[in-house]
């Protein structure tokens, strides 16, 4: 336990040394606080604490429309896109350097000399590196938890789902760093490699998700309606992709998970609540309404976070063992 | 006899077809300063990191502290100064101390006691408190001892503790070496400085290309071979020095040089040169100091290799 505090405590001051985990703190608490300055009045949305104000019907306070709007800004604006891309990219630059510079001469030397052995030593720096989205992510949800309740006037602790979600997302990409590091030695490689191959993993899993959807709905990519063959077509290509869907980490859907898991006021999860108004508004008919659903719920939480939590071990096993082998 | 420390029966290190460690075998006495002496490349730090399982040995057998090399919890009971140790530029040298106590398990309480008695023995207390990156180079390395010594090693390991350091710093660092002599504990120091490992060690090995090729106490090393060392009026005759090399003797201008077990084996070559006319001027005994048998044991080393 004291070696894993050490190490621990080591990787707190190694985050606090740099420049980009400050920044990355700074704007994620700005975002939080523009999410805290929006709010809903008679008319409809306020924004910058009341500085300014929209009519909106659907989004009056008080109103079930407030409520989902608020939710999904922060599920799918804030977590979607400021935590799970912007943020992630941040950590993983700022986290890049940890196995390299570790493994460097006369660095590495102090730790391994002493009783502790090479995998506990690889365990305590990855789960170290986890540090910087873990404040990033807590520190966010925190204002967010807070801001719920002056705007929509109810403590929601389902929000926090949204840090070991969050986490877990970015583990995926930060085991495969860990394993691009050591393998390189190279921070510039290792990063490099590591958006590419979330590039190329995101590609792969929206192009299933879209084949399947098209599928289900006999409805091409951009809306038009498909023939026998069309749909014969994308099925095809959903059954090439679900090979590498299956054994890739599923960085969208673990983050889509929160609309699962997020928990509104009438006690309905956020994503069938959201597609419930959808319809009760007239955006989406009631049969799209039964396809969003269930291509919601296609996959169970323990598939998505089973299936990329198999990857990520994996890989871990892979870096933890040329760490293992290593002289350094 | 006394107990080793270390006991290396066979140590054999392989970078693909470059032996790094051709097949050591060595013993390190408990309690004593060791000094493994060697040119560049030697080995002497695969040695060492081989011992620390910082280098994976090709084959290994043997103990340190009576355990197999290699036993994790044996660690514990060591410290270790690493060539070039780089720590990282955000620590302070306190927290460095510290992060060294955590990883060798010592209750914080302990080594917050001794990270201060240790800073002050290699003189960091005043500049405790700053960053590992505003050090020079000399202050690292007294931190790096420090480090070394917080979990009360029953072995410390240092690989050219002195590198870097100034005079006055070298002296207190060989003060603290022979603090940890009567302390009981054992040193090993790497090193290619050989003054000042002749100053300190008890024990010293001497490596070249991955194999010890000499090992003793300093005395037995320096002593093993006596020279005399005649002086003559002027530079020593053509003929007369044709004569002395074929008897072994070496001729440098006025220096008539031999190998003798004591002064009797001397006065042979003094009948010659009287009887021959020549003057002496100086008659000397002349101990091998540590450089001079490094020098041979290297050279000879290398033209047996060629």
């Amino acid at each position: 336990m004291r070696q894993f505090l050490a190490i621990l405590n080591d990787s707190f001051r190694l985050l606090r040394a740099r420049t980009l985990f400050w920044i990355s703190l700074g704007v994620s608490a700005f975002a939080a606080i523009i999410y805290l300055s929006i709010g809903f009045d008679e008319n409809g949305i306020s924004l910058a604490f009341g500085l300014f104000t929209f009519d909106a019907e659907f989004a009056k306070k008080g109103s079930k429309g407030a409520e989902l709007l608020y939710y999904g800004m922060f599920s799918n604006a804030i977590v979607g896109i400021w935590l799970t891309w912007i943020a992630t990219i941040l950590a993983l630059i700022s986290c890049a350097p940890v196995f390299p510079e570790f493994m460097e001469e006369g660095s590495a030397g102090v730790a391994l000399s002493k009783p502790l052995s090479r995998p506990l030593l690889f365990l305590y720096k990855f789960i170290g590196g986890l540090l910087f989205m873990g404040i990033q992510v807590t520190l966010f949800v925190v204002i967010v938890f807070i801001a719920i309740k002056l705007r929509l006037g109810v403590w929601n602790p389902s929000v926090f789902w949204s840090v070991p979600i969050v986490l877990l997302v970015f583990s995926y990409l930060y085991a495969v760093m860990v394993w691009l590091g050591i393998k390189t030695r190279s921070v510039m490689a290792s990063v490099l490699l590591t958006l590419l191959f979330w590039l190329v993993s995101f590609l792969v899993l929206f192009a299933e998700s879209i084949t399947h959807q098209a599928v289900l709905t006999d409805k091409g990519f951009l809306g038009e309606s498909l023939t026998e063959e069309g749909v014969e077509g994308y099925r095809k290509a959903n059954k090439m992709f679900r090979v590498p869907y299956a054994v890739l980490p599923k960085t969208s859907e673990t983050v889509g998970l929160l609309d699962r898991l997020i928990v509104v006021g009438d006690g309905d999860v956020l994503g069938k609540a959201t597609i419930d108004a959808m319809g009760k508004g007239g955006v989406i008919s009631g049969d799209d309404g039964e396809v969003f659903k269930e291509d919601l719920d296609r996959h169970s939480p323990l598939y998505v976070i089973g299936t990329s939590v198999l990857f990520e071990v994996v890989v871990l096993l892979l870096a933890m063992r040329a760490f293992c082998r290593r002289d350094f | 006899m006394s107990e080793s420390a270390i006991e290396i029966e066979y140590l054999q290190k392989h970078y693909g077809r470059f032996e790094a460690l051709a097949g050591v075998s060595l013993d390190v006495p408990k309690g004593s300063v060791f000094g493994l002496l060697g040119p560049n490349g030697a080995g002497k730090s695969t040695l060492v990191k081989s011992l620390l399982t910082i280098v994976r040995p090709t084959k290994c057998r043997g103990s340190m502290l009576g355990e197999r090399i290699g036993h994790r919890k044996t660690l514990g009971k060591v410290g270790y100064l690493p060539e070039h140790a780089r720590f990282p530029d955000y620590l302070t040298g306190r927290q460095i101390v510290a992060y060294s106590a955590g990883l060798a398990n010592v209750p914080s309480a302990v080594a917050k006691e001794r990270a201060e008695q240790l800073l002050e023995l290699v003189g960091m207390t005043e500049w405790a408190d700053r960053k590992n990156g505003t050090y020079s180079k000399g202050m690292r390395q007294r931190v790096g001892l420090a480090q070394a010594l917080i979990n009360e090693p029953e072995i410390v390991f240092l690989d050219e503790p002195t590198d870097g350091v100034d005079p006055g710093g070298r002296i207190e660092i060989r003060k603290i070496i022979e603090r940890m002599r009567d302390e009981g504990r054992t040193v090993f120091v790497n090193s290619h400085l050989l003054g000042e490992v002749e100053q300190v060690a008890d024990q010293v090995a001497i490596m070249a290309r991955g194999r010890i090729i000499e090992k003793g106490s300093i005395k037995d090393l320096t002593q093993r071979e006596n020279r005399y060392e005649v002086r003559t009026l002027g530079p020593v005759p053509m003929q007369m020095r044709e004569e002395l090399e074929s008897k072994g003797m070496r001729v440098a201008g006025d220096t008539v040089s031999l190998v003798a077990d004591d002064a009797n084996g001397v006065q042979p070559l003094i009948d010659l040169l009287r009887r021959e006319g020549a003057a002496i001027r100086e008659i000397k005994e002349v101990r091998s100091s540590l450089e001079d048998v490094f020098m041979e044991s290297v050279e000879r080393q290398e033209k047996e290799g060629v």
